[in-house]
């Protein structure tokens, strides 16, 4: 295999030297003011609205906000699984900053992976830029599986969701 | 199994000096004295790094006993690539629910809004009707 090929397949994305194709950078612009999108993360109530893929829930939201504290969110696929995580926040800097590094936990509630999240609002005019960077710190052999299954659950509910609509249309 | 060495992977990406390396071998296979090149390191320390990316296997070395160039392996940057992506996707799906949840808030925000405006409407006209 050819060197651009490898570049190519280890994710195509340009290496930098903030970023390269083995972390994960994220921008999305919200049409909503800064202070609201950084309370949107920061306050339970509003992060259980919407925290996991499309059909998730969150029965459990937790959070304890300050370098240090503790969060806890479990999140309840529509095919009923329930995926646990814990984390930690290392830096809250309101309202434009907000790192924590978050764990995914297995049955036994050891944690398969954790990745520092470093997620970034910029205010735009009334808008907010959204940068979310996350880099894994740590990952053990179920870590991709725990992802796919995962994955594998909010698609097939999609899918569900496709068939229902087409059934009643 | 590739899986397993995921987090040597992950752990031997995370210095600097080791993605420095691996960008550099993305253009092409080089020897140890030409990877040592751009940086202020001893050769023993820049061979430590090599060893820690040829365990993760990311990278493999010739055996000409001379040369030894290194070359970049991509299988499992491949499962990191892929890792990734899961996690991408994760992302993007809670942020397009966010995206809607904004939305909604903005609009019962505005609702809100609406109804002190037609309370204090309604006030002013009671009290003009008073007057």
């Amino acid at each position: 295999m050819s060197a651009n090929n490898a570049r190519v397949n280890a994710g195509g994305i340009r290496n930098t030297k903030e970023s390269s194709e083995w972390d994960l950078v994220l921008t999305r612009v919200f049409d909503a003011p800064r202070e609201l999108v950084f309370r949107a993360w920061t306050e339970t109530s509003h992060v259980a609205q919407w925290w996991g893929p499309k059909g998730f829930t969150n029965p459990v939201c937790e959070m304890d906000l300050r370098a240090g504290g503790k969060l806890r969110i479990h999140m309840r696929a529509p095919d009923g699984v329930v995926y646990p995580m814990t984390g930690v926040f290392e830096e809250i800097v309101a309202p434009e900053r907000l790192v924590f590094v978050s764990s995914a936990l297995d049955g036994d509630g050891k944690s398969m992976f954790d990745v520092l999240n470093t997620v970034s609002f910029a205010e735009q005019r009334g808008r907010t830029e959204l940068t979310l960077r996350a880099r894994v710190i740590n990952a053990t052999a179920q870590a991709p599986q725990y992802l796919k299954g995962m994955q594998a659950g909010w698609t097939q509910s999609l899918d569900r969701l496709g068939e229902h609509l087409a059934s009643v249309r | 199994m590739m899986n397993d060495r995921l987090s040597e992977t992950f752990g031997a990406l995370a210095d600097p000096t080791r993605r420095a390396i691996l960008g550099r071998l993305a253009s092409g296979e080089a020897s140890v004295t030409e990877l040592a090149g751009p940086f202020a390191m001893s050769m023993p320390a820049i061979s430590k790094h090599l060893k820690v990316l040829e365990r993760a296997g990311l990278i493999a070395r010739g055996r000409e006993a001379q040369w030894r160039p290194c070359r970049l392996q991509a299988g499992p940057l491949r499962d990191v690539a892929a890792w990734v992506e899961h996690y991408r996707r994760f992302w993007e799906e809670s942020f397009d629910r966010l995206d809607d949840y904004l939305r909604e808030l903005k609009r019962e925000d505005a609702r809100n809004k609406n109804l002190k405006t037609k309370v204090k409407e309604s006030k002013h006209v009671r009290k003009q009707r008073k007057g």
